[in-house]
């Protein structure tokens, strides 16, 4: 971890925090696979039973290289991603400077003046909309997908619809297409607004 | 040279007095002159002025007193108007505003009359015959029974159970106007073609389709009466036009294969359009009917283009335009004229495909539901697909990050008939307009599938009863205490503002109106 810096383009720790149920380490699995079977990186995941396992909580700790990956438990990560306040309060210490820190904004609400690339989601009530809060998980996957391009969009669809129930395919891939395009079009509006076109009248 | 037809609208007074002088002197008058004498300028509406053009004529000159000597007072100024607002029309129509003027003389400028006369003809040789086919005026036969019981079959009216849901539905007969759907439908199905009354309900009926949604047969009376309406026009019968059938001449002229309209003149800078996009904007009529109606009602319904483009835009699609679009054909199909309707359709359609476009956008109502649903149904194959801009925009907004301004105003909202009826974009305009943040919106009482019409459809059969029926709607909009209404459709906002122009109820009546892209474009931004 001592040249963290060189390896900073091949190697990604991230972190996905939330409570029990709502598919957190479902969630490190998919994203573990697409990296690992869909595009033939290395990749690990240490589901975490650090303090923060109790009281429902629970967070996935996964690592994506282009290398051997030597030390699969994340302290520090690239990525955070929270479903849940709790973990939120938890690891945003933790996260490294310059981090990209990705919420559920139904659920979590984090500190003004963050120092970091941050993006934020409705993906619980996205998921409601849907009519299953359980696909809140795969929503985000999709965001997370299209904002931060640690894996590709095939790769990551590809381990959704292997990873899910049988006969939920449809409806996850609906869920993860819906978080993709909610995060493209957060980056379109990033874009739009540095460009001082935020609105249509100009 | 005398192929070419130019026609002199003559006042009776000042003009006519030095018209007479070159008669008697012998003077050459250019033959391709025809006169028209008539009592005032004041009285040649945009509708005579534009006949002319429609049955033939390169060119017109509307000749009347000068200013100040005009025997009715105002006539000039009237002409003056009416002739700059044609002009512009057939400007846009692809014909030359130069083909019309307006010119006074007083009586004894004989010689200035002659010298403008000679030139005048000089100027339309120079620019060639009109690129406006003249509209042949089909020979009436007698309505046949054979056609009329085929449309009853076609439409199963003999399955009229005579029950009169129709006529306790219908908003005209609900204002107070002596008409019956339910009548209507006996009358024709016992084959009482020439009785007065049908002749004349046939074209009050609004085709608004709250009948049909009531109806426990299933009759589309609205369908049913478009179809009658071609019948009895085939036949040489009226179809009460509003405005001297301006609207109609106007469609049926863009029929022309030979014009190159030039519709897109207003295009805004900004506008970001390419010509290559697979994706094509079709505007339809606005920038016609603010033209019309600018002296009149100051309506700019031209906004709601610009604001498709600017939401179009917004979410990074450049549409190609049509350059050579011609009116979509509604108002035609809809006021009896098939034949024109459907050489207008095959223009439409025959250019779009020739772009290789794979998706229209439009954002009237009227375009929508003529592109995707009478063009196929009248036998017009189409390879592309036909979105409302409404879905495009739910679409797009539904991805996320997009939010919208406060805006300080209580909003209520005029369905429009045409969108209502068909099933995928009938609940838009609310999932769109419960995203906005307005201090406040509210329902009219009537609204959704129970909402009333504008007032008008298809330029045809407005009276009286069409002027009650608006201000029954905009009280009911006033009294939702909202001091801004939402419309979805360009003729909402033409035909209500004409009720709120009445010099006795005008004021009561008065209220801010919208399209709902106009609203969204506002106050939409990304997050
Ligand atoms: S509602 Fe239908 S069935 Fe009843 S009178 Fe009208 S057309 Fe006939
Ligand atoms: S379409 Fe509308 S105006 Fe015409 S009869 Fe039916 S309800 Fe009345
Ligand atoms: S309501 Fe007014 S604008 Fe509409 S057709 Fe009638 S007269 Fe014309």
């Amino acid at each position: 971890m001592t040249d963290s810096q060189n390896h900073k383009q091949k190697k990604k720790e991230i972190i996905i925090t939330g409570f029990g149920g709502q598919g957190i380490i479902l969630a490190g699995i998919i994203l573990g696979k697409a990296a690992a079977i869909g595009e033939h990186r290395e990749s690990t995941l240490v589901q975490s039973y650090g303090p923060e396992s109790r009281g429902g909580s629970c967070s996935a700790q996964v690592v994506i290289s282009d290398e051997m990956i030597h030390y699969p438990y994340v302290n520090h990560p690239d990525i955070l991603v929270c479903m849940s306040q709790s973990g939120y309060d938890k690891l945003i210490k933790q996260m490294k400077e310059n981090g990209t820190l990705i919420i559920d904004q139904n659920l979590v609400h984090p500190a003004r003046g963050l120092k970091c690339d941050f993006f934020s989601i409705p993906a619980t009530s996205m998921a409601e909309e849907l009519g299953r809060v359980m696909i809140a998980n795969i929503i985000m996957l999709g965001f997370l997908t299209a904002v931060t391009e640690i894996i590709s969009m095939d790769a990551a669809q590809k381990s959704v619809t292997e990873s899910v129930p049988k006969g939920t395919e449809k409806l996850n891939t609906k869920a993860f297409k819906k978080g993709h395009d909610y995060g493209l079009a957060t980056l379109k509006g990033r874009q739009k607004k540095a460009a001082g076109q935020a609105g249509a009248i100009s | 040279m005398d192929e070419f037809k130019i026609i002199l609208f003559l006042c009776n007074w000042g003009p006519h007095t030095a018209f007479q002088t070159l008669q008697d002197n012998g003077s050459e008058i250019p033959d391709e002159v025809s006169m028209i004498r008539i009592p005032c300028t004041g009285r040649i509406s945009k509708s005579l002025l534009f006949k002319a053009f429609e049955m033939g004529a390169d060119g017109v000159v509307l000749a009347g007193c000068k200013p100040g000597t005009c025997r009715y007072g105002s006539g000039t100024a009237t002409a003056r108007e009416n002739t700059e607002d044609t002009r512009d029309i057939i400007g846009l129509l692809g014909l030359g505003k130069e083909r019309l003027r307006h010119v006074t003389f007083l009586p004894d400028e004989s010689d200035l009359l002659l010298q403008f006369l000679n030139d005048f003809c000089n100027q339309i040789r120079s620019l060639g015959p009109s690129p406006m086919a003249p509209i042949r005026i089909p020979e009436s036969e007698v309505i046949s029974r054979e056609s009329v019981a085929e449309i009853v079959s076609y439409h199963d009216a003999f399955a009229c159970q005579d029950c009169g849901k129709c006529s306790s539905a219908c908003p005209l007969a609900l204002i107070g106007k002596p008409f019956s759907p339910r009548e209507l439908v006996n009358s024709i199905i016992a084959g009482d073609m020439d009785s007065p009354s049908v002749n004349k309900d046939v074209w009050s009926c609004l085709t608004c389709g709250l009948c049909y949604d009531r109806c426990p047969s299933a009759v589309n009376f609205p369908e049913f009466m478009r179809d009658i309406r071609h019948v009895i026009r085939k036949n040489g019968g009226n179809a009460h036009e509003a405005h001297g059938g301006f609207f109609q001449s106007l469609m049926r002229a863009m029929t022309s294969p030979g014009l190159k309209t030039e519709r897109w003149d207003w295009l805004p800078q900004d506008a970001e359009v390419d010509s290559k996009s697979k994706i094509l904007f079709f505007g339809g009529c606005t920038p016609y009917f603010d033209i019309f109606f600018r002296n009149h009602l100051g309506v700019e319904t031209l906004n709601i283009l610009k604001d498709s483009l600017r939401l179009l835009n917004f979410f990074d699609i450049k549409p190609a335009l049509l350059q050579d679009e011609r009116c979509c054909g509604h108002d035609l199909l809809w006021s009896g004229d098939q034949e024109n309707f459907l050489k207008l359709a095959a223009i439409n359609v025959d250019s779009i495909h020739n772009l290789g476009i794979d998706e229209v956008i439009t954002a009237c109502p009227e375009c929508y539901r003529t592109l995707a649903h009478d063009y196929p149904k009248h036998g017009i194959k189409l390879n592309f697909k036909v979105t409302h801009i409404y879905e495009l925009l739910e679409n797009e907004i539904s991805k996320g990050a997009i939010d919208f301004k406060k805006i300080d105003k209580k909003i209520t909202f005029q369905d429009s008939c045409r969108l209502n009826w068909l099933e995928s974009p009938a609940d838009l305009p609310r999932k769109l307009i419960r995203r906005l943040k307005p201090s406040s919106f509210r329902e009219m009482q009537n609204n959704g599938s129970s909402a009333i019409c504008c007032g008008n459809c298809a330029w045809t059969g407005c009276d009286a009863f069409s002027k009650a029926l608006q201000v029954k709607r905009l009280r009911q909009a006033h009294a939702t205490e909202s001091d801004l209404l939402v419309t979805a459709c360009p003729k909402c906002q033409i035909h209500l503002r004409c009720a709120m122009e009445d010099p006795f109820l005008g004021e009561e009546l008065k209220m801010e109106m919208i399209d709902l892209t106009g609203i969204i474009a506002k106050t939409i931004y990304w997050e």
